[in-house]
């Protein structure tokens, strides 16, 4: 049996996005005030020293993959696109106010290369690279945003989408793009076939938003 | 972590006790027989070759698997084929191979630390195209089973944790790294392998709470929680500098194997002029470690021989061996 796992932001983030018709009014009430509530332990002092060691800039808290620990690009971007539902929903000042956080984490987490990677663009003194899939979801969780720092990742994602040599990354490079309007024509369909039941999932939202109906931003 | 709750602390506990029953005899000083012994075995290159040298050096450890469940846990890191990033998937093949001729059931798992994309790394890495029925052997161990582990006397700051099911309740894990400096190590071994037990799906990518509660002290507690261990390291082509990620490929030609993954890694520092006495992880995990390094039986090439001086970050040019 699978012992229980007790929080999480991803998951709790993910089964969000389903809304509340599906999850019933006061989960979803509560499973949103929760992610709300989350946020990086960088916000604190002794993870926002060893951030400026390390040079990478503390900037505004995003969210953790588990509670207890540091903020990254991924949990960030799927926090960020259940408060665009809930906000959708008539989200307070409150959900709008971490959007705007979550916005500049993203922002400030960025490789020098143009897109996102984990969520550590400088390891010591040296650059790290981005990978398809965290620029992806990153691009698609900062959608209605427009900065010089967005606009640089475009490019990137946009060349990675020939060469992509995973299921995951290509869907999620693919929403990213459309969710800006950037999505170059003729990417559709997938070019590589998904090895997982989540992977062929994300593939199959991916070609819905493709067709006109991106169900991660509805 | 968050503490487990009490069904949860019984599972850990339960297995613990079951591991501990099975578990070599660990002892802080040296250790008779062949706990200690570790094979240098000089290999230019990936070759045929490979299959017979890893026969022969299994041989020499007088592994008893015959009907046992041998997970094989390489390491995948990045998509990059032409780099030495990754365990050489010709390797991991012929450990395959010579683990089935022992009688073992052989299985292959890894749970990478930054990717999510495990299969599709895996491919990019040549693991399909070399491995017959890859996908039918290969668990991804960040997103399958859970066990729960209580840590027992733990040098980081975890009382327990969730490490892959398969990880767990095989009868012999394989830590089979790429020999690498590392930025924050100094060198990642087959005792820092280990980290690609602990689930994504859980910690996340990267495995953050490791960080948090302290990467040589979670090394030197997942050495303990995973105690039916064997190392083949792949030293044949490893990495310097910038390691794990962002190295250049550095030729040790050598592959080293031996049951305790602690002398192997110290075998591996000497081989990479790094002294292992200044490796963190080493020191919490075994405490004497130069008396662990005269515990150590070498056998097949003399550690001079193929010493290859790793090249360090700046950072740590202090554990060089001088």
């Amino acid at each position: 049996m699978q012992p229980a796992v007790r929080q999480s932001a991803w998951v709790t983030s993910v089964a969000a996005l389903l809304g509340p018709a599906a999850l019933g009014g006061e989960a979803y009430r509560r499973g949103i005030h929760w992610i709300v509530g989350q946020s990086g332990e960088e916000t604190n002092f002794l993870s926002r020293v060893r951030q400026f060691l390390t040079g990478n800039p503390p900037g505004e808290p995003g969210w953790p993959w588990m509670p207890g620990t540091t903020a990254w690009v991924t949990p960030t971007a799927l926090s960020m696109l259940a408060l665009h539902k809930a906000a959708r929903y008539g989200g307070s000042a409150q959900i709008l106010a971490r959007l705007d956080m979550g916005a500049s984490y993203l922002q400030a987490h960025a490789c020098s290369d143009g897109g996102w990677n984990h969520g550590a663009g400088r390891v010591w003194d040296y650059d790290a690279r981005s990978y398809p899939e965290t620029t992806g979801v990153a691009l698609l969780a900062l959608t209605g945003r427009d900065s010089a720092r967005i606009r640089k990742a475009y490019a990137w994602a946009q060349a990675q989408l020939p060469g992509c040599r995973a299921s995951e990354a290509e869907s999620w490079l693919r929403l990213g793009l459309l969710a800006h309007g950037q999505l170059p024509p003729n990417t559709a369909p997938p070019m590589r076939p998904p090895r997982t039941v989540q992977n062929a999932a994300l593939a199959l939202l991916a070609s819905e938003a493709v067709a006109g109906r991106n169900a991660l931003l509805e | 972590m968050a503490g487990l709750s009490r069904r949860e602390f019984l599972t850990g506990s339960a297995a613990g006790l079951a591991l501990a029953g099975c578990a070599p005899r660990r002892a802080s000083g040296p250790v008779a027989g062949r706990e200690r012994l570790v094979s240098i075995l000089r290999q230019a290159d990936y070759n045929q070759e490979l299959y017979g040298a890893l026969r022969r050096a299994l041989a020499e450890h007088g592994l008893n698997v015959r009907g046992k469940r041998v997970l094989l846990k390489p390491n995948l890191v990045e998509f990059e084929p032409d780099s030495p990033i990754n365990t050489h998937p010709l390797l991991v093949h012929a450990a395959v191979e010579a683990f089935r001729e022992l009688g073992a059931e052989v299985r292959i798992g890894e749970g990478p630390g930054h990717r999510r994309n495990t299969l599709d790394m895996a491919e990019a890495a040549g693991y399909f195209s070399t491995i017959p029925q890859f996908e039918d052997i290969f668990t991804d161990l960040n997103l399958g089973q859970l066990a729960a582990v209580r840590l027992a006397h733990p040098h980081s700051r975890l009382q327990s944790i969730y490490l892959a099911q398969q990880a767990v309740s095989c009868d012999l894990l394989v830590s089979m790294p790429k020999m690498k400096t590392h930025h924050w190590v100094g060198a990642t071994l087959s005792m820092k392998n280990l980290f690609g037990t602990v689930p994504g799906g859980v910690y996340g990518w990267p495995k953050n709470i490791l960080h948090y509660a302290g990467i040589p002290e979670c090394v030197a507690d997942l050495y303990r929680a995973l105690p039916r261990h064997f190392a083949i390291v792949d030293g044949i082509v490893g990495m310097e500098g910038n390691g794990p990620i962002q190295g250049t490929p550095k030729r040790a030609g050598v592959v080293v194997a031996g049951r305790d993954l602690a002398a192997v890694d110290a075998s591996c520092c000497q081989i990479m002029s790094i002294d292992p006495r200044r490796i963190e992880y080493l020191k919490l995990a075994v405490g004497d470690v130069e008396a662990l390094a005269r515990s150590i039986h070498q056998i097949g090439e003399p550690v001079e021989s193929v010493r290859t001086r790793f090249a360090l970050m700046p950072e740590w040019d202090g554990i060089r061996l001088s």
